[in-house]
């Protein structure tokens, strides 16, 4: 709406100028190409506090931010605090799942307590990607079943683990077999339910597939399809208590974080590709800055490119189009 | 054979022809990325995903070479030989459909697509057979390691030619088209369609053939 | 653009591509050769060289199929470069695979 009223040129400016800030870290560039007003010389607080204010992309870099965030306290939880990752072994006896509670007794309570506080920061998460999915050419359906689906699949996905685990951590007294309930309940719940994430990802793939508006580029679409079949990989789970197929198999965890891993770091860096393209419009996104400067992209952002016509994506690796 | 002589020069010469533009002086057709290059990201990280897959069953193997050399006596290797035939001849099809694609003779390129599609239903096929014969044989996902390789392996790979035919189907729909058919789109599909044979014959030697 | 007619596709390619297939599928008929000369009546037998030589197959397969099959051949020389890349880390991948299971068990 606060687009509409201006021209793409000075948004494109002040998107510009608004990434130089809240993404100079990142960007290293400061331009104002259009003569757009930056923030005033001043302390980091200072031009921080001028972005909160009159940043139009402020919403969506918080977004982003929150994203970034929540994955760091997320993994800092779960691999050396709680130690729910790498999972420890399905095939543990009584015993020894009674002995993993009680080492890591701490550890659970305080980890979780953490993701309990923080885990609201999935939501602005799940609504950068559906808002990446309005910005498409295609049906707003596309956005709004992710955000339904990814919202739902949270609980399964992560928050059944931290509340078994933490009653778990608490019950100090239960019997041994009812802890093993508890510790298998949590695993199966948190690996082998991967195939509610399976759904949004084929929905994000066939948004961007089908997208005219080149809001994310097509080898990420594929990605997405990558990242469901590794969900499928994982569904043996369920079956096998050893081996690879395990919910801590080589196959079944291992493998899969590894995908899981590179697919996270892609969507990442592309939906803050995106911020500093957005526009605010309905038509296809323009480049980033440097690539429309046709300079150089560092390696890593879009190793093909997001190039207006089909046949021109070849352009990257093949050279000047005819 | 020119068109082996002008795709060799350009290698031999030992630098890249310009690329995008033909070696000057002589009009040979620009090298162009087959498809999208975005397939080509999938195909690449779907074959070292594979590759991760049966790297770790070749290394879990060797633990226990006697018992998974019975276990994959079991298997036909006429069958898998046949499965393997089957999944490089829709290959062939697939390539003589992109090639007619190309030179705009498209209802070939639709005879082409369709043996293809065929072929790789007479594959899925052969293989619910195998399954069949071997469960039928008391062989199934959990009696032994190396079943559970083999129905993993051949499982997932079993997805991906599912997902071939939903890549036929789309490489039809722009076949049919009259204008604003995209070459580029059919030949995505194509790559698509010929790794999963790619990934098939990986699958089959590693599964069938070595010991 | 890539819509260019090569002329009217002559029969070059198509004999190229046949071959191709021809090719592949001897050594895919090969590979029972191969395994008949190890195996017992009935009853498998390991062996390095067979593993090793069917791997071997099976990747030189593959590059039959990413430069014939998916034209790689006429692609730019960086794609060239890529496959053939991971036609190798296949390979090293493959093998040091087994090698490292049969040293460490």
């Amino acid at each position: 709406m606060t687009g509409a009223s201006m021209t793409g040129a000075s948004m494109t400016g002040a998107s510009m100028t608004g990434a130089s800030m809240t993404g100079a870290s990142m960007t290293g560039a400061d331009t104002t190409s259009d003569g757009m007003t930056g923030p005033p010389a001043g302390s980091p607080l200072s031009r921080f506090a001028w972005h909160c204010r009159n940043n139009p992309k402020r919403e969506l870099w918080f977004a982003w931010y929150a994203t970034v965030i929540f994955y760091i306290i997320f993994f800092v939880v779960f691999f050396p605090v709680t130690k729910a990752e790498p999972p420890p072994h399905p095939w543990w006896s009584d015993a020894q799942v009674a002995a993993w509670f009680q080492q890591n007794h701490h550890g659970l309570l305080i980890g979780f307590g953490i993701i309990f506080a923080v885990a609201g920061m999935t939501a602005p998460q799940n609504a950068l990607i559906a808002y990446s999915m309005r910005r498409m050419s295609v049906s707003r359906a596309f956005a709004y079943s992710y955000l339904v689906m990814y919202s739902l699949s949270a609980v399964p996905g992560l928050l059944l683990l931290c509340v078994v685990l933490s009653v778990g951590a608490m019950q100090t007294g239960l019997d041994p077999a009812a802890t093993h309930w508890l510790f298998d309940f949590a695993f199966l719940s948190y690996i082998g339910t991967m195939g509610v994430f399976l759904v949004g990802s084929l929905v994000w793939m066939l948004a961007i597939l089908l997208d005219k508006n080149r809001v994310m580029p097509k080898w990420f679409g594929y990605l997405n399809l990558c990242n469901a079949l590794t969900e499928v990989v994982v569904a043996p789970a369920w079956i096998f208590h050893t081996g690879v197929l395990a919910w801590n198999g080589l196959i079944s965890w291992w493998v899969n974080m590894v995908v899981f891993g590179i697919y996270t770091g892609a969507f990442i860096t592309l939906l803050r590709n995106l911020i500093r393209r957005e526009d605010f419009g309905d038509g296809p996104l323009p480049d980033l800055p440097s690539k429309a400067a046709g300079g150089n992209t560092p390696h890593g952002n879009t190793p093909h490119g997001n190039t207006p016509h089909g046949n021109t994506g070849a352009a990257s690796l093949a050279g000047t189009a005819p | 054979m020119t068109e082996i002589a002008r795709a060799e020069q350009p290698e031999t010469a030992g630098q890249p022809a310009a690329v995008g533009q033909p070696p000057a002086g002589e009009s040979k057709p620009a090298r162009v990325v087959p498809g999208q290059p975005d397939m080509w990201v999938l195909v690449l990280f779907e074959a070292l995903a594979f590759t991760a897959y049966l790297g770790v069953y070749l290394y879990h193997r060797a633990a226990d070479n006697a018992s998974f050399l019975q276990s994959q006596a079991q298997l036909s290797p006429w069958l898998g030989t046949i499965d393997t035939l089957l999944l490089l001849t829709s290959s062939l099809f697939m390539l003589r459909c992109v090639q007619a694609s190309r030179a705009g003779q498209v209802r070939a390129a639709m005879v082409n697509v369709v043996v293809t599609g065929l072929l790789g239903v007479a594959f899925l096929g052969c293989k619910v057979t195998e399954w069949v014969r071997l469960a039928r044989a008391g062989h199934g996902f959990t009696s032994n390691e190396f079943f559970t390789y083999y129905f993993f392996l051949t499982g997932i790979h079993f997805l991906h030619l599912l997902i071939g035919f939903v890549t036929i189907g789309v490489l039809v729909y722009q076949l049919r088209r009259r204008e604003r058919r995209s070459q580029e789109i059919v030949e995505t599909c194509a790559v698509y369609w010929h790794t999963v044979d790619l990934l098939w014959v990986l699958i089959f030697s590693l599964l069938y053939v070595v010991r | 653009m890539g819509t260019e007619p090569e002329a009217a596709i002559g029969t070059e390619p198509k004999r190229r591509a046949l071959l191709v297939w021809l090719l592949l599928s001897a050594i895919t008929l090969g590979y029972l050769a191969l395994d008949w000369s190890v195996d017992g009546h009935g009853a498998y037998r390991a062996s390095t060289v067979v593993t090793t030589v069917a791997i071997v197959a099976a990747l030189v397969k593959v590059r039959f199929i990413f430069r014939e099959f998916m034209r790689v051949r006429n692609a730019p020389v960086l794609l060239c470069r890529l496959t053939d890349l991971w036609v190798l880390l296949i390979g090293a991948a493959l093998l040091g695979s087994y090698f490292a299971g049969m040293a460490v068990h």
